[in-house]
């Protein structure tokens, strides 16, 4: 069957964590199915971060909760460190969901509001007990003061000390894998200057993998070593960084470039590169799902679906049947 | 819980405590007791020694209404806790769980809410023998059904929101999960409908006690003291009244609290009405009218009086604006670049405002307009496009509809005419198929198509001035760049001109002509937009622009980190209000605010304004696209 591939795969015992055509589906009603995630693969190594992108609905957030299962994805694989996740029920599934922690988007919803700061950063130990990084360490890692933490709720501070609140309660497992999901969307400029420049300290003082999901190619490509692009379920094109933004191969990765305001690229106005809304993933269309945007497409791209390969040589892959090279 | 409940709560609280603490102390009141005959003469009024007076067999009122209150209040409290002991546990196993437990619970629960539960009590009562325990058994029964909808929807709101998921990431097993953060959640919103639940158990108790299917004689309840007063109401009406006026009372006080503490948990956004009475500041040195500008500006002032203290939302800010010109406002969140907004369009929340300054529209000034003038000047000379379209738009209502509405309103259009015009502009903003969208809702539409419609209301009177508040922010990037080039190609069809709000510089690079950023209710920069990004003079412009990453930055480039957070508005500092986040800061900047000045038309308010260029501004960057 035609997945989106899985060439741009490495070595299993070369990555930390490996996902293999990942499946998520959700029933829609009227025995309807949407297709969120469909047929989705990445890699990471030990100490790199993937920044994953693509528009609303295009199943960034689907795939990060498919990671830690919840809920479990109706297919695929999520091998961490050789250990498929998808196989784990119960208690051995708890117990390894220490090691993959997540941050959300909304600062304020992802903290209980009925209880103070503290209390929340040390779920983790509690329920642990030994093994977990000191409370007090991490709050100030974080940029917090573990004498205001004591006794403040989230409500009584702003967006951005909420994120760090966050940030500390992944932290304190000691989590080997932090999934972000778009953690400074809801932050003003200047507050996500300040948290992306923490997660980098972060990442170096705790040797962290991190899987960072974000709608603003521009914060991807300044915390990512290798971005992932997606549209409606699918791979479209995973390169390193500064490789992806300079020479996009994907109509669609092109697209979105483009439609960034004053991004300083050679590139068309957007609306020549990409027309009208994105399909309903309950009826996604045959062959390649961006064919109905897509100024390229051609009779091929209805029929076939694209195979994910290797580009412009090294490690540039893409899903396209007429790629731009 | 800070929040303000009002006198009303604290009197409901007052008679309810008043009357359990009667009920309870019955016994030990110096009062006679309730079955005690003649203890005065038969049916005479109320007096000092029987304050509720006597009934037809000279027992004292007063004191059957106190052991009254034991039954009813009984009853209502065991009722509750029966009903929420049996429906709770089920409702947050069902909203919990969800899937199959879910399915079977809620199947059942539909069922017995069907049942016409008010016969059912009195079958049941009927058939069992009137008694305390069987009246409270077959009430608390009966409220289960809704305990375990309330219960559900409270527990699966809350199962759903991102804490819950963050503490099963953490690997908290479900019954700590439960216990710690949903039931504290659902808590509140089950004590309100405790409280409500209660009243309606003591009108169902007084119900059936009136029919004499509660507890029997010689116990009184209200109910039933009400009925044995029936033969008395010509000769002695308080016999009735009494426990009439108390049941009542009490009934009320109930839900009172219960309505009180169920506001605590709805999030109230603040209305947007044209304001009534604000209080108008001190004038400032009025400017005089500059002779052509569209849209003039001048030190407008908008301070909210609040329990924290005076916030200063806007504080003297002025501009001029031409047709055919975009002007865009910047500014962190809480900066004040939505207030600054409404208070141009005169949209504030009605109490506790003043506003100062003035809003010449080609000369006319609006702050001097009534708000019925006001209203006029909103729908056809001034358009507005707002952040969430799904507030803008009604939802029960068609598209069709809200799209005519300004045209037959304001243009006196007939019915057909208005849909051919509306047709035409929903096809001006990008609609495909304008003539089959008008008849659709807008849930039925996505985010884009929603905001397209928004524009195409804001623009079917020709407006002279398009302010649009953020109008891309919900939006995809894709999506978002068709929507501003569709607001860029329409001021040129129009020549209007456009006030846009946004947080994102990167829009406002490409898409105005003229910058203001906003920074503690103040404008700290004023100028042409290639100027202003590419030659910042305000230290806090120049740390915004080096915060914001860009593209042609290499991945893992440091970014501008600006320390600390902007000032609360109700407690500006001294000076200049971003010296505490200030690179360049000296003791002058702490003593005196900074006016706005400058060269030109490129205005800053900073003691000591930076020089230097941006590296690395991006070339071509305003003209991209155009
Ligand atoms: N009804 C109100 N009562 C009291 N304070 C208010 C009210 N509405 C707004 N404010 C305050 O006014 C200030 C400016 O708010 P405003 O909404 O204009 O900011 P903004 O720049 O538009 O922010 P955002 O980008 O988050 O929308 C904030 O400090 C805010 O808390
Ligand atoms: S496969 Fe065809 S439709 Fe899909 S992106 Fe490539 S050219 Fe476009
Ligand atoms: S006036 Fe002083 S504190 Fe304010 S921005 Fe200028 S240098 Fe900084
Ligand atoms: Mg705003």
């Amino acid at each position: 069957m035609a997945g989106s591939g899985t060439a741009h795969l490495r070595p299993r015992d070369e990555v930390l964590l490996q996902v293999e055509n990942l499946y998520v589906e959700f029933p829609a009603g009227r025995g309807r199915t949407v297709r969120a995630v469909s047929g989705v693969s990445f890699d990471l190594a030990k100490g790199e971060t993937l920044g994953i992108v693509g528009e609303s609905g295009c199943g960034k957030s689907s795939t990060a909760r498919a990671l830690i299962q919840l809920p479990r994805p109706r297919a695929g694989s999520v091998r961490l460190d050789g250990l498929d996740l998808t196989s784990l029920r119960g208690e051995a599934l708890r117990r390894v969901r220490r090691r993959l922690q997540m941050i959300f988007q909304d600062p304020i919803s992802s903290l209980n509001p009925r209880r103070r700061v503290r209390e929340i950063v040390e779920e983790g130990p509690k329920v642990w007990g030994r093994g977990a990084l000191d409370v007090d360490e991490v709050l100030e890692a974080v940029g917090l003061d573990p004498a205001t933490a004591a006794v403040r709720r989230p409500h009584e501070f702003s967006g951005g000390q909420c994120q760090r609140v966050s940030i500390a309660r992944a932290l304190v497992l000691e989590p080997e894998v932090v999934i972000c999901d778009e953690p400074v969307s809801a932050l003003d400029v200047s507050v996500q200057a300040q948290i992306l420049a923490l997660l980098e300290d972060l990442k170096e003082r705790y040797r962290l993998t991190l899987v960072f999901i974000a709608h603003d190619l521009a914060v991807v490509k300044n915390v990512s070593d290798r971005i992932l692009v997606m549209y409606l379920g699918k791979t479209c094109e995973l390169a390193p960084s500064e490789d992806l933004i300079a020479r996009p191969a994907h109509p669609y990765t092109k697209a979105l470039l483009a439609a960034i305001p004053g991004s300083g690229l050679d590139l068309p106005p957007a609306d020549r590169l990409i027309s009208g809304e994105p399909p309903s993933p309950v009826d996604p269309p045959s062959g390649c799902r961006f064919r109905t945007r897509c100024p390229r497409a051609a009779e091929r791209c209805a029929r076939e679906e694209p195979e994910i390969r290797p580009v412009n040589g090294g490690d540039h892959y893409v899903a396209c049947h007429f790629p731009d090279l | 819980m800070r929040r303000r409940f009002g006198a009303g709560f604290w009197i409901a609280t007052a008679w309810i405590s008043l009357v359990v603490a009667a009920a309870a102390l019955a016994d030990l009141l110096p009062i006679p007791g309730y079955d005690e005959t003649l203890v005065g003469p038969p049916r005479s009024g109320p007096s000092a020694e029987h304050p509720f007076g006597t009934d037809g067999l000279g027992r004292d009122v007063f004191s059957r209404v106190v052991h009254g209150a034991r039954v009813s209040l009984g009853v209502g409290i065991g009722a509750v806790v029966l009903g929420l002991g049996l429906g709770a546990p089920l409702g947050v196993l069902a909203g919990y769980r969800k899937g199959f437990a879910d399915a079977v619970i809620m199947a059942v629960n539909d069922i017995a809410l069907a049942f016409p539960s008010l016969v059912f009590a009195l079958a049941v009562v009927a058939f069992a023998g009137a008694s305390l325990r069987n009246v409270l058994i077959v009430l608390g029964v009966l409220g289960i059904p809704a305990w375990v909808r309330l219960i559900r929807g409270a527990t699966l709101s809350f199962a759903e929101r991102e804490f819950v998921l963050a503490a099963r990431v953490l690997g908290v097993r479900d019954r700590r999960i439960l216990w710690r953060d949903i039931m504290p959640n659902v808590a509140v919103p089950a004590a309100s409908y405790a409280f409500i639940g209660m009243a309606v158990v003591i009108v169902a108790e007084g119900s059936l006690a009136f029919l004499g299917l509660s507890v029997q004689a010689p116990t009184p309840t209200w109910g039933g003291l009400i009925n044995e007063g029936r033969t008395l109401m010509e000769t002695a009406p308080h016999v009735v009244l009494a426990p009439s006026i108390v049941m009542f009372l009490t009934v009320l006080s109930f839900n009172l609290v219960g309505d009180r503490l169920r506001a605590l948990t709805d999030v109230r956004q603040s209305g947007l009405e044209p304001a009534r009475q604000s209080a108008p500041l001190p004038a400032g040195p009025g400017a005089e009218p500059v002779t052509g500008a569209l849209l003039q500006v001048d030190d407008l002032r908008t301070h909210i009086h609040t329990p924290r203290g005076t916030v200063k939302a806007v504080d003297g800010v002025s501009f001029t604006l031409e047709r055919g010109r975009t002007l865009a406002i910047v500014g962190e969140s809480g900066s004040g670049k939505s207030m600054l907004i409404r208070t141009i369009l005169g949209l504030l929340p009605a109490a506790d405002v003043s506003r100062g300054g003035h809003v010449r529209l080609e000369g006319d000034d609006l702050t001097r307009f009534t708000p019925e003038e006001m209203r006029q000047v909103l729908g056809r000379r001034l358009g507005t496009v707002f952040q969430d379209p799904m507030t803008a738009l009604n939802p029960v209502r068609t598209i069709g509809t809200q799209v005519t509405e300004p045209l037959r309103v304001h243009l006196g259009m007939s019915r057909k005419r208005a849909r051919e015009e509306a047709a035409r502009l929903l096809a001006s903003v990008g609609i495909p198929d304008p003539a089959r969208t008008l008849g659709r809702y807008p849930h039925q539409l996505s985010g884009g198509m929603r905001q397209r419609v928004t524009i195409a209301m804001a623009l079917s009177c020709g407006p002279d001035v398009l302010f649009a508040d953020e109008p891309t922010t919900a939006l995809d990037v894709t999506i978002q760049d068709q929507v501003l080039r569709l607001i860029h190609r329409l001021r040129e069809e129009r020549d209007m001109a456009v006030v846009l709000v946004s947080h994102d510089l990167s829009v406002v690079r490409q898409w105005a002509d003229e910058v203001i950023v906003m920074y503690a209710g103040k404008v700290v920069e004023h100028g042409p937009a290639e100027q202003v990004f590419a030659r910042p003079r305000m230290p806090y412009t120049e740390a915004l622009l080096q915060a914001a990453p860009r593209l042609t930055d290499p991945s893992h480039h440091r970014l501008r980190v600006i320390p600390g957070r902007p000032p609360d508005l109700a407690d500006v500092p001294p000076g200049c209000p971003f010296r505490p986040r200030c690179a360049y800061a000296q003791d002058r900047c702490g003593a005196e605010a900074p006016p706005l000045t400058g060269d030109h038309d490129h205005l800053y308010a900073c003691w000591h304004p930076t020089g230097s260029a941006v590296a690395g501004a991006p070339e071509g960057a305003e003209s991209h696209g155009r």
